[in-house]
């Protein structure tokens, strides 16, 4: 009906075929010579100590969104540090709005305990 | 007028914010949070319906302004529908998470920052802010469904909501990327300039409409990219379900059909993509798929979330009609969202007063006698089903009304009468609540669904219930208005 998706359509079937064909090739054409050794999961070389499914701490993840948040201020303020005198007040301004925000973020999470360690 | 007053709105949403995050964070005792976030919700969305009603645009708007965000009469009828919508669940939320020991303020302000989110995404003329603003507001969204962490219905819909959000999303920034590379434009005037001056790379530009499309389309639940909608509704607390069935919905098709009808409304991309034919079929997928599955549903909260998908079938039924005949179809949009918002806030808001703590209603047998036994909560539930069932004289009736009657004028009669048999399949699902209501009574061993007594929670279905009359009484000032809307988008 609409010959021009036709294009898309031959891409989508190429690539699932190459995709499926590697895989199936691999499988009955690869040769298979297991041995203990190699049926373990593989970690850096060194043998599998304890669950693989471990549970992290909430307190990690918490540590490295404020840190993304922080680093991302970083990436932000450089760019405009050396553009400052061309964006004028315009832009100092509006980086003020923005470490505000950051800054009411940063009180609010200090004051729940975001900061600390061990509660 | 003052350019202030048309940012208003947005600023007052941030600026709350941050503010109750603030006394979330200093109060000791607790803050009447949930009066301060819908006062202020409701403030922004009088201060659009005073913009709208006045008229034109102000002359002196920055271009930092005007570059991204449109101030039109569109953009600030959503702000009304998404307002309406947040402040009522804001509202609901106040008694709610109070009476299951859930309050704690991130919510307010996940519902403020998120609504700050859907109002961008109702004014975005550009595919960046189009992205940020989405990603603004189901961000606060994704956390709002997994507000009650200690469940694992609402992690696991959280989880599903957000794997398949953060693709859809990518799909959609894909889309974008391939429509910048097909035009050299990001605004939607600029790519509709291009293809219609045909300077566009057609293949780029269909390949990446067609990937705009399926991120939006999974935003508004149509099926099939509905997947996630039934799990992400039952796990999230009721009132955080109020929120994402009609703000988020809103927004979404705000962004929707600014995208169809100026990004893509040109008569070429349309007759060579087939986007109207596309989202026809969707719509037709999504009005039986929805009704259908809602039929089946022993969860009232389930029944719901089938019922919303099955209504953003009817809005697309009426974008469809949109490509054929403009500006009339675009209101007859405008005005069933506006009606949808309140009809459903009004059913949710019914849903949360039929249960108190560890009484919460939940399946259908919950209901029985409550009409008998509770007649003043059970009334709402009553209009609210009427009127998402859409019977004369509520909103819902006008909405579904005007919405057919443009299929019909554009020509799409077949979908027009798909849409109204699908329709009387949902009426079976939405009598149903009222027949179990008056007409069943409970068994002898069964745990009774307690209405809960809340100032807020009644508050919110006076307000929605008079809005779902008035809307239902006098439906010609509001369709006037969103007609004038329609009319500016096209310019």
């Amino acid at each position: 009906m609409f010959p021009v998706y036709l294009p898309v359509l031959i891409l989508l079937i190429v690539a699932s075929a190459v995709a499926l064909g590697m895989f199936t090739a691999t499988s009955l054409a690869g040769p298979k010579k297991p041995t203990p050794e190699k049926m373990l999961p593989y970690e850096s070389g060194s043998n599998t100590t304890g669950a693989s499914h471990l549970r992290m701490s909430v307190k990690f993840y918490l540590t490295a969104i404020l840190f993304v948040v922080f680093d991302i201020e970083a990436v932000f303020l450089y760019p405009w540090a050396s553009l400052f005198r061309e964006l004028g007040w315009f832009g100092f301004v509006e980086m003020l709005l923005f470490l505000t925000i950051l800054g009411v973020t940063l009180v609010y999470a200090w004051k729940k305990g975001a900061l600390e360690w061990e509660k | 007028m003052s350019m202030w007053l048309v940012i208003a709105p947005l600023l007052l949403m941030l600026v709350s914010g941050l503010f109750i995050m603030l006394v979330d964070a200093f109060a000791k005792e607790r803050a009447e949070l949930a009066l301060v976030t819908s006062v202020a919700i409701a403030v922004a969305g009088a201060i659009s319906l005073g913009v709208l009603v006045q008229g034109g645009a102000p002359a002196d708007m920055p271009e930092v302004l005007t570059r991204y965000l449109a101030s039109d009469p569109f953009a600030h009828f959503f702000d009304v529908a998404i307002c309406a919508g947040a402040s009522l669940s804001v509202l609901l939320a106040g008694g709610y998470l109070r009476e299951h020991g859930l309050e704690r303020g991130e919510f307010y302000v996940l519902v403020l920052f998120s609504c700050f989110g859907a109002m961008i995404l109702a004014r975005a003329i550009d595919l960046l802010s189009l992205f940020v603003g989405l990603e603004t507001m189901s961000l606060g969204v994704y956390a709002m469904i997994a507000f009650r962490r200690t469940s694992a219905r609402a992690v696991e819909g959280a989880m599903k909501y957000f794997l398949l959000g953060s693709f859809a999303a990518a799909i959609l920034l894909f889309g974008s990327a391939l429509l910048y590379a097909g035009t050299g434009h990001t605004d939607f005037v600029g790519i509709g300039e291009m293809i219609a001056s045909g300077d566009a790379e057609n293949r780029l530009v269909l390949v990446g409409m067609l990937m705009v499309v399926v991120g939006l389309a999974f935003k508004v639940s149509a099926v099939p990219f509905h997947m996630w909608t039934p799990d992400a509704y039952e796990g999230a607390v009721t009132p955080a379900t109020t929120f994402m069935s009609v703000s988020v919905k809103a927004a979404a098709f705000a962004v929707f059909v600014r995208v169809c009808m100026v990004a893509l409304g040109d008569e070429s991309v349309m007759t060579a993509s087939g986007w109207p034919t596309a989202i026809a079929g969707l719509a037709v997928l999504t009005m039986v798929y929805g009704n259908v599955a809602a039929i089946v549903q022993k969860s009232i909260k389930r029944m719901l979330a089938y019922s919303s998908i099955a209504h953003a079938g009817y809005v697309m039924v009426g974008l469809v009609a949109a490509a054929e005949i403009g500006a009339p179809a675009i209101s007859a949009v405008l005005f069933y969202l506006l009606a949808y918002t309140v009809s459903n806030a009004l059913a949710f808001g019914s849903l949360v007063v039929m249960g108190s703590r560890g009484k919460e209603a939940v399946h259908y047998d919950d209901l029985r006698g409550v009409g008998r036994r509770h007649p003043m909560a059970a009334l709402p539930f009553v209009i609210g089903v009427l009127s998402l069932m859409g019977f004369p004289p509520t909103a819902g009736f006008f909405g579904k009304y005007y919405v057919f009657n443009a299929a019909v004028q554009a020509g799409d009669v077949w979908l027009a009468i798909v849409g109204v048999l699908a329709s009387a399949v949902g009426a079976y699902y939405y009598l149903r609540v009222i027949v179990v209501m008056f007409m069943q009574e409970p068994e002898e061993d069964q745990v009774l669904a307690v209405p809960m007594k809340s100032g807020y929670v009644a508050t919110a279905l006076a307000a929605s219930g008079a809005a779902v009359m008035a809307l239902g009484m006098m439906p010609g000032w509001f369709l006037d208005v969103a007609i004038e809307a329609a009319r500016q988008l096209l310019g």
